[in-house]
């Protein structure tokens, strides 16, 4: 059984693949020189579904599945998740200034960042799902 | 000098059934825990803070080292 922070986790997981998917898919294929204005709406708009995702999923959960309060273990796992998470981010910076010296374009540099941001949070948010599951 | 590495391990499963059959949730209350980490511990998945080791410990009116025993890697 799940528990609140199981699920919690699991929806930030979905919700961040579903929503982010979407934003890619529309955005790349576009290959701009810069970052346009229809990018800024759809960026804005991805935020926005995120944020309705988090708030109604969580209001949903919450009611299924009173809240539990946190402890030590909960906040060594939280710590390990943003370890490993942190680990992803600087090599996403690392590899945006690599790109920034070959390509002067916002729209790589905006982009290498934004998607090594949402690979950094699911490896957090999963290295979290697995230290739970494996009762650690 | 070599890093020395040992393994925890404890006695929470059965001090727990001496105490008449006290359940994991009613320990984690009131220890100050989630159920989820005493069981992690009675699995010997996960070592608890040196706090938390004398909260059990008091809880079941013994010493720490009656409930964690440390075994070292040879």
């Amino acid at each position: 059984m799940f528990s609140f922070r199981e699920k919690s986790l699991w929806l930030m997981f979905v919700s961040l693949v579903a929503v982010f998917a979407f934003y890619f898919a529309t955005v790349l294929p576009s290959n701009a020189a810069h970052v346009e204005p229809s990018h800024v709406a759809l960026f804005t708009l991805a935020v926005g579904m995120l944020v309705i995702i988090a708030v109604l999923g969580h209001i949903v959960i919450a009611i299924a599945n009173p809240r539990t309060a946190t402890d030590e273990r909960d906040r060594l796992i939280g710590l390990e998740g943003k370890r490993n998470g942190s680990y992803v981010m600087v090599a996403g910076v690392c590899l945006a200034l690599c790109a920034s010296l070959f390509d002067t374009s916002t729209f790589v540099l905006t982009h290498v960042l934004l998607g090594f941001w949402v690979l950094a949070q699911l490896v957090e948010i999963g290295s979290q799902l697995i230290l739970l599951r494996q009762g650690a | 000098m070599g890093k020395r590495s040992g393994r925890i391990s404890n006695r929470i499963r059965q001090l727990r059934s001496r105490c008449g059959e006290l359940t994991q949730q009613e320990l984690a209350d009131r220890i100050g825990v989630t159920r989820q980490t005493v069981n992690a511990m009675e699995g010997d998945k996960y070592s608890p803070s040196l706090e938390v080791a004398f909260r059990i410990a008091r809880v079941f009116k013994v010493s720490v080292d009656n409930v964690f025993q440390y075994h070292e890697n040879t």
